[in-house]
């Protein structure tokens, strides 16, 4: 129960930090800060698949209702936690997860966060902008503003996790 | 049928993913042209109260620059008052008053929610249905255009500002006439794109783009900005018209929504024209 509610308290923290703050931070050159598909990234290794994609549905249209974004997070999420279960196979520890340590920089260390949640930060990054300008004349652009984004998010998520994830939790 | 169902068994992540991203997609695409439902923008209720408390904490930021964008606009109409003008002469003057049909009507609005670095930036106002705003309506402020109202619900509506790709607002060049279509190419927020001026015409630079008026949305002659810069299009007789927008849309707060008393009267008329004949 208390594991419930504490994803259910990512889920608006997350959400709610996006929609009210970070998308208002409007600074140029493209740069967007997106640190909320953290909570995906957050929830139990153990989670199913299909619940799992449930969930990042419901979190993508939350957001997008909020941004005038019209399914754009919505489908960039879906992604991210599609490839969620394959990428962290294959970055797994040597003797595979255990099932009560949450995925977390403090846990596993930063290389493994780097690997697992960069890499599917990028591609969540990547397939967003390539949506959202939707043109291949601009590729310069959308790349320009997947790499400054993805960044700022990264950096912005290492601390948010810092926030969110409780050290007793990593007994 | 076994086969079919150890199909889907096999398959099943892969097809719940394809499920909810195709509906992902399908909204993308169809809201971005024409939204159906309020629930999915920030016109409904709920999200339109998140917005407005967000929006109480932070209007009063630019609480100084709202008020000299106001003194000004203050001081732009008291110049119109007769009581700052001296008669220069005087004989009995007679206004005669059926000449004048009142055409626009203005509603005031707060954007209580704004975005400039997306591809497609929408912003939403505080008022809607209740106060007679309608899809399809023109909204400016003090300095400049803004946009047009994308979908409006009881007290909330969203705007298609100038800063979306297909805004499409009808332009002209002030003086020389020279009408097209203003675009938004994603990169820059004080620029926009003038599109469909022959390349054979003169255009000056820092020649005055103002709105023409042609599809009722808004009354000729309200600005724009101005003409920053021009080079050909390749492959085509057309300038490629940079114009800078006066209007900074990185801090709009008060704006109007024009209400076009006549446009039904314009519509019925344009209807009765008869389409081309096909050969």
């Amino acid at each position: 129960m208390t594991l419930f509610l504490k994803h259910i308290g990512r889920f608006l923290v997350l959400g709610l930090l996006q929609v009210l703050i970070f998308n208002q931070a409007e600074i140029g050159w493209g740069l967007q800060f997106m640190p909320y598909p953290l909570f995906i990234f957050l929830l139990p290794i153990e989670t199913g698949v299909v619940y799992l994609l449930l969930i990042a549905f419901g979190y993508g249209m939350f957001i997008d209702s909020l941004s005038d974004s019209y399914g754009l997070h919505t489908s960039a999420i879906l992604v991210f936690a599609y490839l969620k279960p394959m990428i962290m196979k294959l970055f797994s520890p040597r003797d595979g997860y255990e099932s009560t340590v949450e995925n977390a920089y403090a846990s596993l260390g930063f290389s493994w966060f780097l690997k697992t949640y960069g890499l599917l930060l990028l591609i969540h990054h990547l397939w967003f902008f390539l949506l959202e300008i939707f043109k291949l004349n601009d590729l310069l652009f959308t790349l320009q503003k997947t790499g400054l984004s993805f960044v700022s998010s990264f950096i912005l998520s290492m601390m948010l996790q810092f926030l969110l994830v409780s050290k007793s939790s990593k007994e | 049928m076994r086969n079919f169902l150890a199909f889907i068994r096999r398959f099943r992540i892969l097809l719940v993913f394809a499920f909810l991203q195709a509906i992902a997609l399908s909204t993308y695409f169809t809201f971005k042209e024409f939204p159906r439902s309020q629930y999915l923008t920030t016109a409904s209720q709920i999200n339109g109260q998140i917005m407005v408390a967000r929006n109480e904490l932070t209007k009063h930021f630019n609480l100084d620059q709202n008020n000299k964008a106001l003194q000004r606009e203050n001081i732009k109409l008291r110049n119109k008052l007769p009581q700052s003008h001296i008669r220069m002469e005087n004989g009995a003057v007679k206004i005669n008053d059926t000449l004048f049909h009142q055409q626009y009507m203005y509603i005031p609005a707060t954007v209580i929610k704004s975005s400039h670095t997306k591809r497609n930036n929408y912003f939403t106002l505080n008022v809607g249905k209740a106060q007679g705003v309608k899809r399809g309506m023109g909204v400016f402020s003090d300095k400049g255009i803004i946009g047009v109202i994308h979908y409006s619900s009881e007290h909330f509506s969203v705007v298609k500002s100038c800063l979306t790709e297909n805004i499409n607002i009808d332009v002209m060049i002030e003086g020389s006439g020279q009408f097209g279509l203003l675009k938004w190419n994603g990169h820059d927020a004080r620029k926009g794109t003038m599109w469909g001026v022959s390349n054979d015409s003169d255009v000056k630079l820092w020649s005055k783009v103002v709105t023409r008026g042609g599809g009722g949305i808004f009354p000729r002659g309200l600005t724009v900005g101005k003409v920053s810069a021009k080079k050909p299009v390749e492959g085509e007789p057309l300038w490629d018209i940079e114009v800078l927008y006066s209007e900074d849309y990185r801090s709009v707060q008060r704006v109007y929504v024009i209400k076009n008393l006549l446009k039904e009267e314009q519509e019925a008329l344009e209807a009765n024209i008869p389409p081309d004949p096909v050969e």
